[in-house]
C-alpha cells in the first residue's frame, strides 16, 4: 500500500474547443407527459447533449464517486482547455468537492461554436495539467516535513485523463508526445524548487469522444509504457451512456473499486403502499470488501456485465431485526458510493442506512447454511460496507476467564469499576489539540486514569471506605486534577460526616471474609476506615494545596492522632510478624525483641499518657485552618469530661453549661454518647489491643 | 494464526545420517525429533495454536486435521511410513485445499515445510514445477502465492553447504519468494546431528512460536498478560514507512467508548488476552504480609485467588457494554472487550484497529480523544441520552445530499436545482426545451387552476430562457429562480369569500 501511488493525483483536461459544442445526438425525450394525456397536441421536438455536456457529466460522476470512497488523500484538479486553460481548482482540501466543480463549470459554460477553431486546443490543458502534477499536495508536504532526513521517500506520480475529440491516431500521437516533452521540461524546473517536485511515474489516459452514428478516426490502444515515466493509453468511446460506463470503469480500474449489487431489498411502492416490491441496488467501494471471494470458492454468485470488464458481487437483504447494539467481529469497513444515486431504489436504500439502521447482507447459495459476510451501516453520515469474519474463528473455544488468573475471586468490585469506566468514558477535542500544559486530548485521558486509580482496590473485601455511600462525595473529588473551594468544603462534610458516624458507633461495610468470630470491634473498624481514607487522600496530597487541606482536615478529625496511630500499627505489625514467625518456627529480624507482656503493658501504659498530652499540645495551636476548629475543639472538650470525675465544681457546673450550649452547633461526642452514667470509658480500644491480633481480618494485612 | 506441519516422507528421508560411533540416524528421525520439540514447544507455551499434520512425497494425506490435541499430532508423527519420491506442487496444493476448507482466505497460516531438500525428479519436481511456472493456464496454476495471508518456513533437515551443491538451495529460495516472502528457510548447522538438528527448530520456534507476553494498564492498575495469538508486526506503507511496526509489551488504556459508539469497527486481528501469573518481588496493592502468604502457597493454586485487573475489566466491559481503548504502539491502538463464544464462556478480547492516526473515521483522530471531564458539559448528557460520537465529517456524501432529479420541473425548487445542473453540464439547450414545455402547460391549463398558477409558469419559463442564454446576470450558477410575487398568493381567501 502506497500513499502516494499514481491515484494520489488525477488531472481532468476537458477538451472546450468548439467541435465539442457538436451534438452526441442521443437524443432526449424530454415530453414525457404526452402520451398520457387525452388531448392531442405537437409534441416537442427531442433534445440532445453536446460532447461537451457528455465530457462533464460524466468527468463529474468519476468525481462523485471518487469523492464519495476517498474524501481525503485523493485528489483531482479540473482543467478546461480551449483557446487557453482555465484551471478549476486546486489541490487544497477547500477545492476538492464536486459542488466546487459545478460552480466553476457553470462559470465556464458550454464551449462557444463560433470562437476561431484555430487558436483552441486541448494542448493548453495538457501542459498545465503536467504543470499541475509537479505542483505539492498538502499531504505531500506534510509527509515530506514528517520525514525531513528520508524526504526522497515521497514520491510523485500522478494520472491526466484527457477528455477530447482528436482528429487521428497521429494527433492523439502528437498529444502524447506533447505531455511527455513538457514532464521532460517541468522535472527540470521540478529539480529546483522547494514546492515543486519532479514526476517520477505519469499515466496519461486520453478518452476520444465521437458523436453517436459516426465511425471513429481514433483507434483503442491498451497501456503502453512510452518512458519509464510516462504511459498512455487511448479510449474511442462514442459519447452518451457509453462514455458513461467507461468512465464508470475507469473510475474503478484506477481507484482499486469493486460492485456490489445488493438485492432483494423490499421497499413500499408509491402507488400501493401496502405492498412491496423487490428491488436491486448497485454500489461501489474498495474491491477489498471482497477479498474473501479472490480465488477459489466461485458460488459468490458473481457476475460480470459488459464483457467481462465490469463485475458485481450479488449479495441478499436480511431486514434488519432489532437494533440491538452488537458488537460484530469486522475485517473491514469500507465507504461507499451508489452507481445510481438518483435512482429511487438507491435513494430508499441510502435514506434508509442514514436513519441509523443497518443491514446484514448474506450470500446467495443454492444451499447450505444462510452466511452473513457483510453490512452496511451508517456512521456520521457516511456509509461503510462492513465485511464480516464469515468462516470459523481460530480463537474458538478459549479458557474461560474464570479459569485463569484471578478466576476464582468473587467479590470483583465490577459495578463501581464500571462506574469508573463511565466517568473515564472518552470525548472528541478537535478544536482543543493541547491544553495549556501542551498535552494532547488522549495524553489528558491517561493522566486521569492514572489519578482514578492511585487508589483503586478491586474486590469488595479489600475496602471500606469505597462500599460506604457516605465517603462518595470525598472520594469522587479527591481524584480531581484541581479542587475549588467548595470541593474541599464538600470534602471536610465527607469527613465530620463520618466523625459523626463514629460518634453514633453505626457500624461500617468491613468485610468479615477470612477473619475468625465477628470480625473486628466497632472501633478497630473505625480505625481501618479512617487508615484506608487516608490512604486515599494521600495518594493524591501531592496534586494541590487543597488536596493537602483535606488530609489536614483527616488528620485533624480522626479519632486518634497520626504519629500514635503509627506507632501502634508499628507495634501491631510486631505483633504480626512474633505471631508468624512462631508459627513457622522461622527466625525473624524482630525476634531479638521479646513480647514480654509485661513489658509491652508497660510501653502502652506510657503510650497512653503521653497521648492525651501531646497530641492536644501538638494538634491544637499549631492549626491556622479555620476548619481546624472543630476538631481542636473536640479534642480541649474531652480534657474537661476526663477531669470532671470528681464531685461536682463551680468550674464543672459551668462547663457542662458550655458544653451544653456547644453541643447545639456540633456533634455530640463519642465518648459522650457511649457513657454511662456520664462517665466515658477512655482508650477502650486498649484493652481489645490483645486480643485483636488473632481477629484481625485478612484484608486488613494489606494495608 | 494456525500452522500446518508440511512433512516429507519421501524415501530419501530415509538416508543415513553419517555419525561417527553412535547410533545410527534417518533423516526422518531427525526431522521428527524436531517436530516433536516443536510440539512439546505448543503444548505448554501456545496451547490454543491450531496444528494439521500433512505428510506427503507423491501423493499428500491430511494425517491430522487442526487440532489443538499435541498428543494425538505426536503419535501420528511417530508413526509415519516411507514412501515413494518427492512432489512439492502437489503437496502445496493440499496444503492449499485444506486451508481454505477450514479457515476460507482471510486467515493468515503459517506453513512448516520440513524436508530434506531432495526435491524430487522429473516431473512433479519442484525444479520442474517452477521451470514451468509461466506456461500455465488458470486452472493449474502453481499453488502459491496461497490466496491465504501466510508464511512459510522451510526446515531442511540438511546444512546449506548440501543445499548450495545442488539447485535445491535455489529452488527453495525461488519457493520463498513465490510464497510472497513471508517466511525463511532454515537449515542445520554443522554435521546432522540430534543437536544441530534442536538448535534449528529452536531457531524456528524463537521466530515464529514465542508467546507474545505485554503488561496490560489502566492508569495504576495493571495485570501481566499472554495476547494470543501473538499480534504480527504490520508494514504500513514500503515507500514512506518501509520497517513493519510491532506492538509494544505496554498495553495501554485510555479510556473508555460505548460498543454502540464503536460500531463494529473494521480490525487488523483479534486476540485473546490471557492474564497470567509472573512471579514479582512485590505486589501492587498488597505488599507486606502478604507476600510471605504467598510463598507458603505454589504459584499455581494462588493465581486463581489473586485478583486480577483483567478479570475485573471483563465484567466491567460486559456488564456495561464498553470497550475500552488500549495504545499499542505509537499512532496504533485497540479495543478491549468482552466476548462470549457459543458455549457462553466468556472472554477479554483484544481487537487491533489498522496503524495510524485515524483507524476509524467516526471517531476522529484518537490523539483527540480526551476525558469527558475536559468537556464544558458532558457530551453523554446527564441521562446518557446522547453521545459525541460519530463525528461527522467536513462534507457530506453525494447520497447524503438533495439529489438533483433531471428533467422533472415539478416546482422551482426542483426548477431550480435542474438550472444549476444544466448549466454547470452546459445543457442549455435542456433549459430552452424545459422552458417552452412550461409555457405550453400554461396554455393548457384547466379553467379552474388558480390564476397565479399560469403567471408563476410562464414567470418560471422566462427566467430559464433566461439562463440558456448565457447572460451574466441570470446564468450565473448561484443565481435562484424566486416566485413572481403576484396578488393572489394573499388573496385565495379573498376569493372564496366571494
Amino acid at each position: 500500500m502506497k500513499m502516494f501511488s499514481v491515484s494520489h493525483k488525477t488531472v481532468f483536461v476537458v477538451d472546450h474547443c468548439p467541435y465539442m459544442a457538436e451534438s452526441s445526438r442521443q437524443q432526449i425525450e424530454c415530453d414525457m407527459l404526452t402520451k398520457s394525456r387525452a388531448q392531442a397536441m405537437i409534441p416537442l421536438s427531442p433534445v440532445s447533449k453536446s460532447l461537451w455536456t457528455c465530457a462533464v457529466e460524466c468527468s463529474m460522476e468519476y468525481c462523485r464517486i471518487l469523492y464519495d470512497i476517498y474524501p481525503a488523500r485523493k485528489l483531482i484538479n479540473y482543467i478546461v482547455s480551449d483557446s487557453e486553460c482555465h484551471i478549476l481548482n486546486t489541490w487544497g482540501e477547500k477545492t476538492q468537492s464536486v459542488q466546487e466543480l459545478m460552480s466553476a463549470l457553470a462559470a465556464v459554460g458550454p464551449p462557444n461554436p463560433h470562437e476561431d477553431p484555430e487558436c483552441c486546443s486541448v494542448l493548453h490543458g495538457l501542459v498545465a495539467a503536467v504543470e499541475s502534477l509537479c505542483k505539492i499536495t498538502e499531504y505531500q508536504h506534510e509527509a515530506r516535513t514528517a520525514l525531513v532526513d528520508v524526504a526522497h521517500r515521497v514520491s510523485n506520480r500522478g494520472r491526466i485523463i484527457c477528455l477530447t475529440n482528436a482528429k487521428s491516431d497521429t494527433h492523439v500521437r502528437m498529444l502524447e508526445d506533447c505531455v511527455l516533452e513538457t514532464i521532460q521540461d517541468q522535472n527540470k524546473l521540478a529539480a529546483g524548487s522547494d514546492r515543486l517536485m519532479p514526476i517520477q511515474q505519469c499515466e496519461l489516459v486520453l478518452v476520444h469522444i465521437y458523436p453517436q452514428g459516426d465511425d471513429t478516426l481514433v483507434s483503442d490502444r491498451q497501456k503502453k509504457e512510452m518512458t519509464s515515466v510516462l504511459s498512455s493509453e487511448v479510449h474511442s468511446v462514442r459519447a452518451g451512456r457509453h462514455l458513461a460506463s467507461k468512465l464508470n470503469v475507469l473510475v474503478q480500474q484506477h481507484f482499486d473499486l469493486a460492485s456490489t449489487t445488493i438485492t432483494n431489498i423490499p421497499m413500499k411502492e408509491e402507488q400501493h403502499a401496502n405492498t412491496s416490491a423487490n428491488y436491486d441496488v448497485e454500489l461501489l467501494h474498495h474491491r477489498d470488501a471482497h477479498l474473501e471471494f479472490r480465488n477459489g470458492d466461485s458460488n459468490t454468485g458473481s457476475s460480470s456485465k459488459e464483457g467481462g470488464i465490469r463485475e458485481t458481487v450479488t449479495l441478499k437483504w436480511c431486514t434488519p431485526r432489532t437494533n440491538s447494539v452488537e458488537l460484530h467481529y469486522c475485517t473491514g469497513a469500507f465507504r461507499i458510493s451508489p452507481v445510481d444515486v438518483n435512482s429511487r431504489p438507491s435513494s430508499c436504500l441510502t435514506n434508509f442506512l442514514l436513519n441509523g439502521r443497518s443491514v446484514l447482507l448474506e450470500q446467495p447459495r443454492k444451499a447450505g447454511s444462510k452466511v452473513i459476510s457483510h453490512m452496511l451501516s451508517c456512521h456520521g453520515g457516511e456509509i461503510f460496507l462492513h465485511v464480516l469474519n464469515s468462516t470459523r474463528s481460530t480463537l474458538e473455544d478459549p479458557p474461560s476467564i474464570s479459569e485463569g488468573c484471578g478466576g476464582r475471586v468473587t467479590d470483583y468490585r465490577i459495578t463501581d469499576f464500571g462506574e469508573f469506566m463511565r466517568e473515564n468514558r472518552l470525548t472528541t477535542f478537535p478544536h482543543m489539540p493541547v491544553d495549556t500544559a501542551g498535552r494532547a486530548p488522549f495524553e489528558r485521558a491517561k493522566s486521569q486514569l492514572e489519578r482514578h486509580t492511585r487508589y483503586w482496590p478491586m474486590i469488595i473485601s479489600q475496602t471500606t471506605i469505597f462500599n460506604m455511600q457516605a465517603v462518595v462525595p470525598l472520594a469522587n473529588l479527591i481524584v480531581k486534577d484541581s479542587l475549588s473551594e467548595d470541593d474541599v468544603l464538600t470534602c471536610q462534610k465527607t469527613v465530620y460526616s463520618l466523625v459523626d458516624m463514629e460518634r453514633k458507633n453505626d457500624p461500617l461495610p468491613i468485610s468479615t471474609v477470612g477473619s475468625r468470630g465477628k470480625g473486628p470491634k466497632r472501633d478497630e473498624q473505625y480505625r481501618i476506615m479512617w487508615n484506608e481514607l487516608e490512604t486515599l487522600v494521600k495518594a493524591h496530597v501531592e496534586t494541590s494545596e487543597r488536596h493537602q487541606q483535606v488530609l489536614d482536615c483527616i488528620n485533624a478529625c480522626r479519632s486518634k492522632p497520626p504519629e500514635e496511630e503509627e506507632r501502634k500499627k508499628r507495634g501491631r505489625k510486631r505483633d504480626d510478624k512474633e505471631d508468624k514467625s512462631e508459627k513457622n518456627g522461622k527466625d525473624s529480624e524482630e525476634k531479638g525483641w521479646n513480647p514480654d507482656t509485661e513489658r509491652l503493658k508497660g510501653a502502652i501504659e506510657r503510650e497512653k499518657e503521653n497521648e492525651s498530652e501531646s497530641g492536644v499540645i501538638k494538634d491544637s495551636p499549631d492549626s491556622p485552618e479555620p476548619f481546624n476548629k472543630k476538631p481542636r475543639l473536640t479534642l480541649e472538650d474531652l480534657q474537661p469530661l476526663e477531669k470532671s470525675k470528681g464531685p461536682v465544681s463551680l468550674l464543672s457546673l459551668w462547663t457542662s453549661r458550655i458544653t451544653q450550649a456547644n453541643s447545639r452547633k456540633h456533634p455530640e461526642f463519642a465518648g459522650r454518647l457511649s457513657s454511662i452514667n456520664n462517665k466515658a470509658e477512655l482508650y477502650q480500644h486498649l484493652k481489645d489491643e490483645n486480643g485483636l491480633v488473632t481477629s484481625l481480618p485478612e484484608s486488613l494485612l494489606s494495608f | 494464526m494456525p500452522t500446518v506441519v508440511l512433512m516429507d516422507v519421501s524415501l530419501s528421508m530415509t538416508r543415513p545420517v553419517s555419525l561417527e560411533g553412535s547410533e545410527e540416524f534417518q533423516r526422518k528421525n531427525l526431522a521428527v525429533h524436531g517436530l516433536t520439540m516443536l510440539f512439546e514447544h505448543m503444548a505448554t507455551n501456545y496451547k490454543l495454536e491450531f496444528t494439521a499434520l500433512v505428510a506427503f512425497s507423491s501423493l499428500w494425506e491430511l494425517m491430522v486435521p487442526f487440532t489443538r490435541d499435541y498428543n494425538t499430532l505426536q503419535e501420528t508423527l511417530n508413526n509415519l511410513e516411507d514412501y515413494d519420491k518427492t512432489c512439492l506442487e502437489a503437496a502445496l496444493q493440499g496444503v492449499n485445499n485444506i486451508v481454505q476448507q477450514e479457515w476460507g482466505n482471510t486467515c493468515p497460516c503459517q506453513v512448516v515445510l520440513v524436508t530434506d531438500g531432495a526435491l524430487g525428479i522429473g516431473r512433479g519436481s519442484l525444479r520442474h514445477s517452477l521451470a514451468t511456472l509461466k506456461q500455465r493456464g488458470e486452472d493449474k496454476k502453481f499453488p502459491l502465492p496461497f490466496p491465504f495471508p501466510s508464511k512459510l518456513y522451510i526446515v531442511c533437515i540438511a546444512n546449506a553447504d548440501e543445499l548450495r551443491a545442488t539447485d535445491a538451495m535455489d529452488n527453495l529460495e525461488q519457493l520463498l519468494s513465490l510464497s510472497g516472502g513471508e517466511g525463511q528457510i532454515f537449515t542445520m548447522d554443522g554435521p546432522l546431528c540430534l543437536k544441530s538438528v534442536q538448535a534449528m527448530f529452536g531457531r524456528l520456534i524463537d521466530h515464529a512460536y514465542m508467546p507474545f507476553h505485554a503488561t496490560l494498564r489502566c492508569g495504576n492498575l495493571a495485570s501481566d498478560v499472554q495476547v494470543f495469538p501473538r499480534p504480527e508486526p504490520v508494514l504500513l506503507d514500503e515507500e514512506l514507512d518501509p520497517t513493519p511496526k510491532a506492538v509494544h509489551t505496554e498495553l495501554e488504556i485510555m479510556g473508555f467508548i460505548e460498543i454502540g459508539d464503536i460500531a463494529s469497527p473494521p480490525v487488523v486481528s483479534r486476540h485473546l488476552v490471557l492474564p497470567i501469573a509472573v512471579n514479582k518481588e512485590a505486589d501492587e496493592v498488597g505488599a507486606g504480609a502478604a507476600d510471605e502468604m504467598e510463598e507458603e502457597l505454589s504459584a499455581n493454586q494462588m493465581a486463581g485467588k489473586i485478583p486480577n485487573f483483567c478479570v475485573l475489566l471483563h465484567g466491567s466491559l460486559k456488564v456495561e457494554g464498553m470497550v475500552a481503548l488500549v495504545q499499542l504502539g505509537l499512532d496504533w491502538y485497540g479495543m478491549l472487550y468482552s466476548q462470549a463464544d457459543s458455549k457462553k464462556k466468556s472472554n477479554l478480547m483484544m481487537s487491533i484497529f489498522e496503524p495510524g492516526s485515524e483507524p476509524l473515521p467516526w471517531l476522529g483522530k484518537i490523539s483527540q480523544l480526551g476525558p469527558i471531564s475536559d468537556a464544558p458539559e458532558n457530551p453523554y448528557g446527564e441521562d446518557d441520552s446522547k453521545s459525541p460520537f460519530p463525528v461527522l465529517p467536513k462534507s457530506k456524501r453525494s447520497y447524503a445530499q438533495n439529489v438533483t432529479v433531471w428533467i422533472k420541473a415539478s416546482g422551482l425548487q426542483e426548477l431550480n436545482r435542474l438550472r444549476k445542473a444544466a448549466l454547470a453540464f452546459g445543457f442549455w439547450d435542456l433549459l430552452k426545451c424545459v422552458a417552452e414545455l412550461l409555457e405550453r402547460e400554461c396554455t393548457l391549463l384547466p379553467d379552474s387552476a388558480h390564476p397565479d398558477a399560469a403567471f408563476q409558469l410562464s414567470h418560471a419559463a422566462q427566467q430559464l430562457k433566461l439562463a440558456s442564454s448565457g447572460d451574466s446576470k441570470y446564468a450565473a450558477f448561484d443565481h435562484v429562480i424566486t416566485p413572481m410575487l403576484t396578488d393572489f398568493s394573499g388573496g385565495v381567501s379573498g376569493s372564496d369569500r366571494i
